[in-house]
């Protein structure tokens, strides 16, 4: 094999598992199916992870080539779309014996693929908070002004992170504004008020990064997995904050 | 309920003066916007709707409806209104220019908050308990006009706010027994379709995933969801 051919190889899992690793796919698998594409172009592959960044190195076996990448890890939308199909092409690159050309082209046929339409997002997120509400025992009420509350909270999300606002900033801010609108319900006298206020900030949680982090570190990527836990761990502290202002704004205490 | 319309009451019998120098200088900028569309009655418009907001949030809940429960949170939700148009008038969200779509909707709407007070003494009610077009859900439901008339690129902060206040008024229908809020009901829900359904549009200008016309039939069917909702908590 060719040193050219090595550095393409290289080139191509570099940007693989940082699209893997920036769409939140947990750490074992970004290895596992990493490691799938080399074994399928005739090179091993080692990969070190971090939080921000990844290092990887190419070898082929029984000789002394190899090559070595740092790449950042992008920050992209979580996407379970990518998750799945980006696993796919590493198993149909395996089981098909394709060519690095007919995997890349593949590749950039999975990630140019239209992104969701935003609106529509904000629509799905209300209506799942909403249906939150309802399952935690809110009325129509509350479920209406849950669904209300959390397109304002997500909306301001939406705006905020296109004008690139640091992103424990934006959670502290839609936390904050999407609570102040829920606790409307309570001047209603409502019975489920509450349930209202502590439904709308649902959207919120981190449950990516928090799932990924135990996968992690049960799967022995300690670092990262803590990295990610650490990560999810200040978003729920900036909701935290931000719920606690409205609470101590609406209702005079925490509690 | 009794302090609901002790409030309204109190509210109407101070303010009065007030609230009709805000409506004559309501509808002269719709007029003026509508006739002569120039930058500084765009402006004066935005500066209207803060004023309006901040009206409502200190004047109307902090002041007179300081005794009902609770009335600090619709004060600090009135400021965020006002906030939206603030932010507006700093970043130019919205042109407050004409399409020509929905102009007749738009019309409607901003004549909507002149029955409020017709639709009270239909019922029966007398000055000063009585609705008018400067409570809450008037000024939200001439915000909403202004928006569905004057919808080029609207202020989009500023109507999912109006939104929010519309399902707060669905829900007073019967907790507070005003039937004047059905106006806003009923205006909310076609606005709803059609700017969530323009912002699809907007939003797909490159391309995205659902198509626009399954994301309207979304749309379509949460109004329609949301409607049923409304008219079956009432039969």
């Amino acid at each position: 094999m060719t040193n050219d051919r090595i550095v393409e190889i290289a080139d191509f899992i570099a940007r693989y598992l940082s699209f893997m690793l920036g769409a939140g796919v947990h750490t074992s698998r970004v290895v596992r199916n990493s490691k799938r594409i080399g074994e399928a172009l005739g090179v091993g592959v080692s990969i070190y992870t971090s939080q921000k960044t990844a290092t990887l190195t190419v070898s082929v076996p029984g000789s002394s080539q190899r090559d070595t990448r740092v790449v950042d890890i992008p920050a992209y939308p979580i996407s379970f779309e990518w998750n799945a199909d980006l696993s796919a092409l590493s198993w149909a690159a395996f089981d098909k014996k394709m060519s690095l050309e007919e995997i890349r082209g593949r590749f950039d046929e999975i990630v140019s693929k239209p992104k969701m339409n935003p609106v529509f997002v904000l629509l799905m997120v209300g209506l799942a908070n909403a249906s939150f509400c309802r399952l935690f025992g809110g009325d129509i009420w509350a479920m209406l002004i849950t669904f209300t509350a959390t397109l304002i909270g997500f909306f301001t999300r939406q705006h905020l992170t296109k004008k690139k606002v640091n992103h424990y900033i934006v959670f502290v801010i839609s936390a904050f504004v999407a609570s102040l609108c829920a606790s409307t319900a309570l001047s209603l006298g409502i019975e489920t008020a509450e349930i209202a206020l502590a439904t709308s900030v649902l959207y919120l949680v981190p449950g990516v990064p928090l799932i990924n982090g135990v996968i992690d570190i049960t799967d022995g990527h300690i670092q990262i997995g803590i990295s990610r836990l650490v990560n999810a761990l200040m978003l729920i502290v900036c909701i935290a904050i931000g719920m606690s202002a409205t609470l101590m704004l609406v209702k005079d205490s925490l509690l | 309920m009794d302090a609901f319309w002790n409030s309204i009451a109190l509210y109407n019998e101070a303010t009065w003066l007030w609230q009709l120098v805000f409506v004559v200088l309501s509808a002269a900028l719709a007029i003026v916007l509508w006739v002569r569309p120039c930058t500084w009655a765009k402006i004066a418009v935005k500066v209207l709707m803060v004023l309006e907001s901040l009206w409502i949030a200190f004047v109307y809940y902090m002041k007179f409806c300081g005794i009902r429960e609770h009335s600090n949170v619709m004060t600090i939700f009135w400021c965020m209104v006002a906030a939206a148009w603030v932010y507006d008038l700093a970043t130019h969200f919205s042109s407050f220019q004409k399409s020509g779509k929905h102009v007749s909707w738009g019309v409607l709407m901003l004549i909507l908050p002149l029955l409020y007070p017709v639709f009270s003494l239909i019922r029966g009610m007398s000055f000063p308990e009585m609705t008018t077009p400067m409570l809450p859900s008037g000024v939200a439901l001439y915000m909403l006009g202004m928006l569905m008339t004057f919808n080029r690129k609207i202020n989009f902060f500023a109507f999912i706010f109006i939104l929010h206040w519309a399902f707060i008024a669905i829900s007073k229908i019967r907790l507070f027994n005003i039937p004047e809020d059905a106006l806003l009901a009923a205006a909310c829900l076609p606005a709803m379709f059609i700017f969530f359904g323009e912002a699809a549009e907007r939003a797909c200008a490159g391309s995205s995933k659902p198509s626009v016309r399954a994301v309207k039939t979304l749309i379509f069917f949460v109004v329609l969801l949301i409607g049923i909702c409304m008219v079956a908590s009432y039969v």
